[in-house]
């Protein structure tokens, strides 16, 4: 309670703060023409700013006005920037409307301990390894570090040493165009010591804090399509935060843990969704100042933290923590009770780290901003392209063939064949159904889990390589895109000798990826170098007959570290093999990928399973479509299968409100048939019970679309009365009632679970 | 479907309400609008396996507070119809009145209350709170002022030394209490609101489960001994719930099957559930003859009125805190709109779930259904299985909807589909009748024009010998010796005294032979296993291991020979082993001949008339026991009294063989986990 009473007190002195800061905005001038070219320059490559003039003191002191201890360091033609020496925090401040966020507290609760103040002043926060500990706290204030900074045109540069523990680093920070760039790189990261390492860094981890319900706004989680967070009082009800693995965990480190079990037996809990893009942002909505933090460098291997009031300090804070190394357990034994030892990672990770924080303010401070302030960075460092055919698609998955178990071997079931496929095609074209994209899945000689698939051969059971051959060109020929799916990650050790090629673990263990089903139990990561090769063979094969449509699956959303011949191997190394490879083969094929990780978004002609929820941590307050906002209008994003949704009503304004196309997983024949097969789960696909509905949603859907295409989603907001308002840039507005009962919204009435496009 | 209406009014007022107060508690809430569930959703298949479906009911809303005040250590809640929702708040010693909007009603009890941890509240608001330290039920009016206290009843059949702690209470539409109390383990005290409280006497008591080897284990006990051990005392039940009948519905820990049980004015259980949970904790009544059970682990199961399981979901909170998922549930209730809602005691909140389309389609299928409604049921349940086409409880109702149908293949095919013996038993015998009726008068013409031309050939043959070539020829083939000796065998099982002379003495069957025999054996048994008639199956569709069937044939029939021959030959046995394989697998010929029979029976019996079937098993292993006996007699030429003595020690025998491999398998496989984890080390040392 007493925290209740403080607060006006505080935030008297903030709005004081805030009378200079508006003072020194007027008085301080920049010449802004001169800086903006070399911007550019800068915002692409952060390398150049080391090569600017430099020096040893702050030139600029006193140019402007102090804002909470910070003196004015740099400036860009929208924001200043204000450091302070000691902790090398920051404030950056927007010259338009002179509203500023800090890296650092301003106001002490005296409620957190000197470990909790330090990292929530620090510029940089590090967590060392230790023998066993790896938790340990090393900051900018506890610890005696040396330091030299050095001032540049756009900034300063930090070479940081910890005496104590012997390592090191240097912090590049420079104010551009769109915000703040912060980055340490590699080979400035140095471990003298044979006791201490480095295990994680975090750069500007306070980066827009508020206390408590300081300020109003929220904070963006990349959990699923994406949520927020928001900056009211918790009341302590959060013990944790949201903290998530960029890119999904590390198969490399996964260790056997105890999962909750139903009876012993079956796994109860989801899987929580992965952090597709390396996002995260704070929005103060009532000083309309936001910023998307966006992991430039060095995400494959750091985790997006995002904490709210209460969880362990009563500040909001969202940051990107890099890992360098880790603890492992290295088992002695197969026999999991019988030895095993921890160990630290003999090698550290190499990368850059660096995060940009883009900021934003005015209309643009909230979460749509945030959204297009990332897909204008996106398409401005080349990692995506607006696509020229956005257009609606319904996207119908076929099944091929499938194995169950039969005497001493598997026998082949078929659910849909080549013909079964054309005769789809031209039912559904008659009844008016024309746009259509597909992905055969199970077409491979030997059925769905004959993995990996290294050469073009169909099987015989769904008609053949030719009769295959023929349907992708027929169908093209009628607008039809129909892809070959291949899941390039998997081997299935019960069809192709896996004893080498596969990934092992960071403790040298094979991973071992269980299904739980009847005919195969087990499958194997292939290191990238043999999916590389499977996968150029296919290819070869396969554009040799004049097609090339791929949907690629399994590398496309998976990074891991693994061990080959006794060498270790990062996720850096992994991941970037992976982009070489993705990238070779969009070359040649059309690619569609499942699921993608941002870095493959540049190969990717449309993207499949977008996750239109999140993982619903607790913490949560708002689910809402990030990616989607990012990725419409630039290209063609397909759902999740529409027929294991529970509530279909739902799903389908979900798709209207995100501009996403349905999917539909079919087979010819019933889905009873998988029952004794990998895919048992697949419960319901049978065509004719989905015609109906394939017919419906094109028809409703390709409506909503013609209106938007090609168009970008400006603006997303969410009304109390459980109306969401989708904004694009041609005008079309969209609005979106998920509340049982009827609503209006700008004069317009959306009937009860419906939608009105206007 | 005039329920249901009722339903939909109900809820459109509800949601009329929620409108105008909406602003006021969106804060207090945490209101997400569509979220993915963080567990899985199963069912259980029609072999009693679990499986995947849909998602049955999400995670909705989460209440922690009740506009400005938070719940403290919550244990009970109630839930009317009209929407009322009163919570036990026992930390705060409480009882809170709320709507399911969580708009706060106000709040009673708080000069009273000492340690409350069961709640019960009528439909006219009277509302019942058992507190344990108390030792009385208070009773509040609709306004919160305390109208009746009830405290340890004064009968002596109640139990002299017998503590009054209530826990739990529930209250039938006459105003008699159940009252589940710790440490009473006599059953449910049941209490008359008459005379200010009559004991009426114990209710539902949970039957004191005995094994046989304790029964055996005790009688042989001295009494001090007996005293140590742990005392054989009832359970007392966790949890109840009552219904509109007034049939009270318990749960108790640990008791396997009767951890869940549906108590009729009698106090007899009426249900027996597929599967239950070991720490089942709570118990709730559906809208649709349905019942919920809900595990302290967070579990929720639904059941229908027979006990089938229809759905788990939900789970343990594993410290990822994703809404849904549970810490430590105390009470589970639901809603007038279906939805559910589960007490957390250690998350101090009342977690909210809402049906999918999936299960309200379910739930209008299962009330017609039970309500015998076949006709009605059938549209429902087919949008359950179009969304799910392997949920085997809809499909055996859907077999059982088409079978009052009349739709007997429709029938058939469903019931196979979700392994329903009975039903499927049924469909058939009526298709096979049509079948009969249909094609019975040609079956016989055809029987016995067969027959006829039988009966003419041979007496032509007789006459013109027009056979005389195909006849030599066989007999050139019949006096092939392999053949011959194959057919042997029919002589064997006939005359096996004289046959067993003749292949001791005279090698009249050979090895070769017999090894055919063992292969015919090995198909045969194959075929029959995987392909016989669906009611006569004792492996699940699908599925196959012909490897190990074959691999069990050998070992049983090598460990067999193998031991009754170093049997026989330490006991003066005359039989050499080779004469010993050949008549033992000789001896297994009946039911090589029995066995084609009974695989073509399987396929036109129903249950009616699985006796057929039995009575061949019957008569084909008695025929064979017969023959080994004999032939281990003949072939050793013992007595009768030295067989039986031989069978015994050769049964000896194996149980020492399988033991000794047991031991060395597990001594192997130590040896082999060392030499793994030595090269385990090495290859980590070397890689470092």
């Amino acid at each position: 309670m007493a925290t209740r009473w403080i607060k006006p007190i505080y935030k008297i002195a903030a709005s004081v703060a805030m009378v200079t800061v508006l003072a020194g905005s007027v008085v301080g001038c920049g010449s802004s023409g001169s800086i903006k070219e070399v911007e550019n320059a800068v915002s692409l490559d952060a390398v150049q700013v080391v090569a600017q003039k430099s020096y040893t003191s702050n030139p600029n002191a006193g140019a402007k006005s102090d804002i909470n201890g910070h003196a004015f360091v740099a400036e860009s033609s929208n924001y200043n920037l204000y450091m302070n020496e000691e902790d090398l925090s920051v404030v950056v401040e927007d010259k338009n409307t002179g509203a500023f966020m800090e890296s650092s507290i301003s106001y002490d609760d005296e409620q957190s301990n000197y470990l909790w103040l330090a990292a929530m002043k620090s510029a940089i926060v590090i967590t060392y390894i230790s023998g066993n500990d790896d938790t340990k706290q090393a900051d900018l204030i506890n610890d005696n570090v040396n330091k030299e900074i050095t001032y540049t045109e756009y900034g300063f540069t930090a070479k940081l040493y910890w005496t104590k523990y012997q390592f090191g680093l240097t912090l590049e920070v420079s104010i551009t165009d769109d915000g703040l760039l912060a980055r340490i790189p590699d080979e400035s990261i140095i471990e003298n010591s044979e006791t201490y390492y480095i295990g994680t860094i975090s750069i500007y981890p306070f980066m827009g804090t508020s206390y408590l319900d300081d300020k109003e706004g929220y904070m963006l989680v990349p959990d699923g399509n994406g949520a927020l967070i928001y900056l009211n009082d918790k009341e302590g009800a959060y013990s944790v935060g949201f903290s998530g693995t960029i890119y999904g965990t590390d198969t490399g480190f996964k260790e056997s843990s105890v999962e909750t079990l139903l009876w012993d037996k079956y796994k109860m809990l989801t899987s929580s969704e992965r952090v597709i893009a390396p996002v995260f942002g704070i929005a103060h909505t009532d000083d309309k100042i936001a910023f998307l933090g966006i992991v430039e460098e060095g995400s494959m291997r750091a985790t997006i933290e995002v904490h709210p009031n209460g969880a362990f300090v009563n500040y909001n804070r969202a940051f990107a923590k890099f890992v360098l190394r880790k603890n492992y357990t290295q088992p002695t034994s197969n026999n999991s009770t019988s030895g095993s030892l921890h160990i630290t990672e003999a090698e550290r990770s190499h990368s850059n780290l660096a995060v940009r924080f883009v900021f934003l303010s005015d209309d643009d401070a909230n979460y749509t901003g945030m959204a297009v302030a990332y897909r204008n960075y996106l398409i401005k460092i080349g990692e995506l392209t607006v696509a020229e055919d956005t257009s609606y698609n319904t996207r119908l998955d076929f099944l091929g063939t499938e194995r169950e178990t039969f005497l001493i071997g598997t026998r082949r079931v078929v659910m849909t064949s080549v013909d079964d496929i054309r005769e789809i095609y031209s039912e559904l074209e008659a009844s008016g159904v024309q746009d259509i994209l597909s992905v055969y899945k199970g077409w491979q000689s030997g059925g769905l889990y004959n993995l990996p698939i290294s050469k073009y051969k169909a099987d015989s059971g769904i008609g053949g390589t030719g009769e295959l051959t023929d349907l992708i060109k027929d169908a093209a020929a009628d607008g039809i895109d129909l892809y070959l799916y291949d899941d390039a990650l998997r081997i299935n050790p019960d069809t192709h000798n896996s004893t080498f090629n596969v990934a092992k673990q960071i403790n040298k263990r094979r991973y071992v990826e269980k299904t739980y089903s009847k005919v195969y139990d087990e499958f194997l990561y292939l290191i990238p170098l043999r999916s590389d090769y499977a996968l150029d063979k296919l290819v070869k094969s396969y554009t040799s007959k004049g097609v090339n449509n791929l949907a690629l699956a399994g590398i496309t959303s998976n990074i891991f570290s693994y061990t080959y011949n006794g060498e270790a191997f990062t996720r850096y190394e992994e991941g970037n093999d992976i982009i070489n490879v993705v990238d070779e083969v969009a070359q040649s094929t059309n690619l569609v990928l499942e699921q993608p990780n941002a870095y493959l978004w540049h190969d990717a002609k449309a993207f499949l399973d977008m996750p239109l929820y999140t993982s619903s941590y607790i913490v949560e307050d708002e689910s809402i479509p990030f990616l989607s906002l990012v990725l419409k209008g630039v290209m063609p994003v397909y759902s999740d299968y529409v027929n294991f949704e529970a509530n279909k009503t739902e799903f389908f304004l979900k798709m209207v409100e995100t501009g996403t196309y349905p999917s539909f997983y079919l087979t010819k024949e019933s889905s009873e048939l998988l029952i004794n097969t990998n895919s048992s789960d697949i419960y319901s696909s049978q065509y004719s019970i989905y015609k109906d509905m394939i017919i419906e949603y094109a028809e409703q859907l390709s409506a909503v679309n013609e209106k938007t295409a090609g168009a970008f989603i400006t603006a997303h907001e969410i009304m109390s009365n459980g109306v969401r308002v989708v904004t694009y840039d041609n005008g079309v507005k969209i609005y979106v009632n998920y509340s049982e009962s009827e609503q209006s919204v700008d004069g317009v009435t959306i009937e009860a679970m419906s939608y009105e496009v206007r | 479907m005039k329920k249901k209406n009722s339903y939909l009014k109900r809820i459109a007022l509800v949601l009329g309400i929620a409108g105008m107060v909406a602003p006021i508690f969106m804060l207090n809430n945490v209101e997400t609008v569509s979220a993915d569930a963080p567990y899985e959703t199963y069912t259980v298949d029609g072999y009693g396996d679990v499986t995947k479906t849909q998602t049955a009911y999400l995670p909705d809303e989460t209440i922690t507070k009740i506009e400005e005040e938070a719940l403290n250590a919550p244990t009970d809640f109630t839930i009317l119809d009209d929407g009322y929702m009163y919570i036990l708040d026992s930390g705060n010693k409480r009882v809170i009145k709320a709507n399911t909007e969580s708009e706060f009603l106000g709040s009673f009890g708080e000069d009273v209350l000492v340690n409350p941890k069961g709640i019960y509240v009528t439909e006219d608001h009277i509302c019942y709170v058992a507190d344990r330290d108390a030792r009385a039920i208070f009773v509040f009016d609709e306004d919160g002022k305390l109208i009746q206290t009830y405290t340890r009843p004064e009968e002596a059949m109640y139990g002299e030394t017998m503590d009054f702690l209530p826990l739990k209470i529930v209250v039938n539409s006459s105003g008699t209490m159940y009252v589940i109390c710790e440490s009473n383990t006599n059953g449910i005290v049941q209490i008359s609101p008459v005379d200010g409280g009559t004991f009426l006497g114990y209710f539902g008591t949970n039957a004191t489960s005995a094994s046989l080897w304790n029964i055996i284990w005790r009688s042989v006990l001295s009494d001090a001994q007996r005293a140590k051990m742990i005392s054989n005392i009832p359970s007392t039940p966790d949890n109840l719930a009552i219904d509109s009948k007034g049939v009270i519905y318990t749960v108790t820990r640990g008791e396997d099957d009767d951890s869940l049980k549906r108590l009729n004015i009698a106090g007899v259980n009426m249900i027996d559930p597929s599967i239950t949970d070991d720490v089942a904790i709570a118990v709730a009544v559906g809208n649709h003859d349905n019942v919920f059970v809900a595990s302290q682990n967070g579990y929720i199961y639904e059941y229908n009125n027979e006990g089938d399981l229809l759905f788990v979901y939900g789970g343990a909170d594993d410290g990822q805190a994703r809404i849904g998922l549970s810490t430590k549930v105390e009470a589970i209730q639901v809603g007038a709109d279906d939805k559910i809602y589960v007490l957390d005691s250690d998350k101090n909140q009342i977690q909210v779930y809402a049906p999918t389309e999936f299960t309200d389609y379910l739930h209008n299928a299962l009330y017609l259904f039970s309500k015998g409604r076949y006709e009605e049921s059938k549209s429902p349940l087919t949008q359950v299985l179009e969304m799910n086409n392997l949920y085997d409880y809809a499909n055996m109702a859907m077999g059982k909807a088409l079978y009052k149908e009349e739709d007997y293949e429709g029938a058939l095919k469903y019931a196979r589909l979700s392994k329903d013996l009975d039903g499927y038993s049924d469909a058939f015998w009526e298709i096979r009748n049509d079948w009969l009726k249909k094609n019975l008068s040609t079956l016989i013409i055809v029987v016995v024009a067969v027959i006829i031309v039988i009966v003419v050939l041979v007496k032509v043959d007789k006459k013109k010998n027009i056979f005389a070539k195909p006849k030599s020829l066989l007999k050139k083939i019949g006096d092939v010796k392999i053949i011959s000796e194959l057919k042997y065998a029919f002589y064997f099982i006939k005359h096996p005294v004289n046959a067993c002379y003749e292949i001791k003495y005279h090698d009249r069957v050979s090895i070769a032979s017999s090894n055919i025999i063992v292969v015919i054996f090995m198909i045969f048994f194959v075929i029959n296993k995987y392909f016989c008639g669906f009611l006569t199956k004792t492996v699940r569709e699908g599925e196959y291991n012909v490897i190990s069937d074959i691999g069990m044939i050998l070992i049983v029939l090598f460990v067999v020979v193998a031991c009754n021959y170093l049997m026989c030959s330490i006991n003066d046995g005359e039989g050499k082993l080779k004469h010993i394989y050949c008549t033992f697998i000789y001896s297994a010929v009946p039911y090589l001949l029995i066995l084609p029979i009974v695989f073509l029976l399987s396929h036109v019996v129903t249950n009616n008339e699985m006796f057929f079937i039995q009575f061949a098993n019957l008569l084909a292993y008695t025929w064979v026991a017969v023959l080994e006996v004999i032939s281990i007699k003949e072939i050793n030429d013992y007595n009768f009294k030295e067989t039986v003595k031989i069978i015994l020690l050769t049964v000896f025998t194996i149980l020492i063989v399988a033991l000794l491999a047991f031991i060395i398998y597990v001594l192997w496989s130590q040896v082999i986990d060392f030499v793994k984890s030595l090269f385990g080390e090495a290859v980590y040392r070397i890689g470092n």
